[in-house]
């Protein structure tokens, strides 16, 4: 080899390293580019709101931190001298919500913070944090919305990123039915279980509380009952506080507020759960007390509360005629009732379980999957009886004492499909309960290993069922 | 009051002792295994019952008395005699 030839064999290997080496830099720009991307929640694009390497030290300068709607009658005056008071400022009307403020802290105090000094002011009707909310795109080109609550990496059935033997993509598609809606407030989903802790403060801004134009339940003969948040078949009272936590589990499920920083997030973000208690501290309960739940909740709708769907996490070997009347009754005034399966693993179509066998127009029985997108060995199945699957192993919620805990069963199927049936329900509650029912059974993932096991052969998939973007 | 696992099998060996007119003496524990239930009914729901279906783990305590098994199921909440003349059992 010749001295020039040598030389040029080495500045061309020089410039390749550097090429090579502005690539992998151009490369750390655009992912740091992408992940400053964020939207604000009620905008349809997102634009950049700061570098989230320095979060803290521009906090004050981006986004507000809450969103507070004052009572009629507050002048604009008034308001900027509460917010001066508590050293804020208001950074914009929302002119479209008369009363309703985006506000800035100086303090750097948290967004709940601020939002709970603002909720014990007489002039406020509503404060809320303004949740960070931040937005991708998957291999496919689908947009996705990524909750911050603290623990939502766990949450497997929402979003399976193939974690922990778990398999990629086999989940509800939560992320991108988000982009599209993360649920309405005006929804009321009824947990009919062992009660709900209505005190977790991961569900506490979730629970139903019976509106001042709906009168106190009245029954004939159970008399009257201060339902200030449902009702508790057991001990036929207004009080239906879980003392098993099996009820809390599925109603964190279905709605623990997400978007909040802590804990998990429902598969909505914000609904109302109405707790229904019939099973006891045990978590067993009498086909009576179930048949009385429900019979509140029909009648709570004919009085005006909008409750579209009930969560039943629970079952019997043994037929009841009246428990199936009364779910009859409940298909009548517009509610669709998610049935689980059972947890003997087997079929059901030999050895049925009820209520979710039942043949009824409103009723969507539940099988269970694990982490990898397989029937879990312990679910029920059945081609006729069991409509489709949805995740129900090792599945994170919320507990008794503010805690958290992961358990399994159809019982945690279960909510996922009533979760999925009210997010779709916040985008068209227009949709009868006939309507609600075909969305949710013709939008599954089909898996080829539950053809034959249930009979849309596939697992719940809110982003079809929404039709996510 | 939640039940501790010692005071479970106690539970479970008293009652066999009151259905059999036996003495507690004359029951044998057989052996005590941690097991997962497939509902919060331990799998041994009484009568028209209904329980939540999630898996819930507990205590399957086996028994002997008189010549025969017997099956009590148990956690901190409950126990249950099962399959105990065709049926099953809340103590």
């Amino acid at each position: 080899m010749n001295r020039n030839k040598f030389i040029l064999q080495i500045s061309l290997a020089f410039f390749l390293i550097l090429i090579a080496a502005l690539a992998g830099q151009l490369r750390r720009v655009q992912k740091e580019w992408r992940s400053a991307v964020r939207i604000m929640p009620g905008n349809s694009e997102p634009y950049v709101v700061f570098d989230p390497n320095q979060i803290d030290e521009t906090r004050e300068h981006s986004a507000p931190e809450v969103l507070v709607k004052f009572r009629s009658g507050v002048s604009g005056d008034a308001i900027t001298k509460i917010t001066a008071r508590l050293n804020d400022r208001v950074e914009d009307e929302i002119e479209s919500v008369s009363g309703l403020a985006a506000i800035d802290d100086l303090d750097n105090l948290e967004a709940e913070s601020i939002a709970a000094e603002y909720r014990a002011l007489p002039e406020v009707e509503y404060a809320e944090p303004n949740y960070e909310i931040s937005l991708d795109h998957d291999g496919g080109g689908f947009k996705h919305l990524h909750p911050n609550d603290a623990r939502f990496s766990e949450q497997w059935a929402l979003d399976n990123d193939g974690r922990n033997g778990g398999k990629e993509g086999a989940d509800i598609g939560a992320l991108r039915a988000w982009v599209t809606t993360t649920g309405d407030d005006d929804m009321v989903v009824a947990v009919l279980d062992s009660g709900v802790d209505y005190t977790h403060s991961d569900l506490q801004n979730n629970i139903w509380i019976r509106p001042n134009n709906i009168k106190q339940y009245e029954d004939r003969q159970l008399g009257s009952i201060e339902d200030v948040h449902g009702y508790n078949a057991v001990e036929n009272t207004g009080d239906p506080m879980d003392e098993n936590g099996h009820g809390t589990h599925c109603a964190g499920i279905i709605g623990a507020e997400g978007g909040n920083e802590i804990g998990i997030s429902g598969v909505n973000w914000k609904v109302k759960i109405m707790p229904l208690k019939f099973m006891n501290a045990g978590g067993f309960g009498n086909g009576k007390n179930a048949i009385e739940a429900i019979n509140y909740v029909i009648e709570r709708k004919r009085a005006g509360v909008n409750v579209r769907v009930i969560s039943a996490s629970w079952g019997t070997r043994l037929r009841s005629r009246a428990l199936e009347d009364v779910i009859r009754k409940a298909h009548e005034v517009g509610i669709l009732f998610v049935a689980a399966s059972g947890n003997d693993g087997v079929n059901t179509d030999l050895m049925p379980q009820y209520p979710a066998g039942y043949d009824l127009g409103n009723l969507i029985s539940v099988a269970a999957l694990n982490r990898k997108d397989e029937l879990a060995s312990f679910s029920n199945y059945g081609a006729n009886r069991v409509h489709l699957a949805a995740p129900g192993a090792n599945i994170l919620s919320t507990w008794l004492g503010n805690e958290y805990e992961e358990h399994s069963g159809t019982s945690m199927a279960t909510p996922m499909v009533a979760g999925v049936a009210a997010l779709v329900l916040s985008k068209r509650p227009q949709l009868s309960v006939d309507e609600l029912r075909s969305t949710l059974l013709n939008s599954v993932d089909r898996i080829p290993q539950l053809h034959g096991k249930v009979s849309t052969g596939g697992r719940i998939s809110a982003a079809q069922a929404i039709g996510g973007e | 009051m939640a039940l501790s696992r010692e005071e479970a099998i106690q539970k479970a060996r008293r009652d066999l002792a009151q259905r059999l007119g036996a003495h507690e003496s004359d029951i044998e524990t057989q052996g005590v295994d941690d097991t997962d239930f497939p509902d919060t009914a331990l799998g041994a729901s009484v009568g028209d019952e209904m329980s939540g279906q999630m898996i819930t783990p507990g205590w399957r305590i086996r028994l002997q008395a008189m010549g025969q098994a017997f099956e009590y199921r148990a956690n901190q909440h409950q126990v249950r005699l099962c399959n105990y003349k065709g049926g099953n059992y809340s103590i």
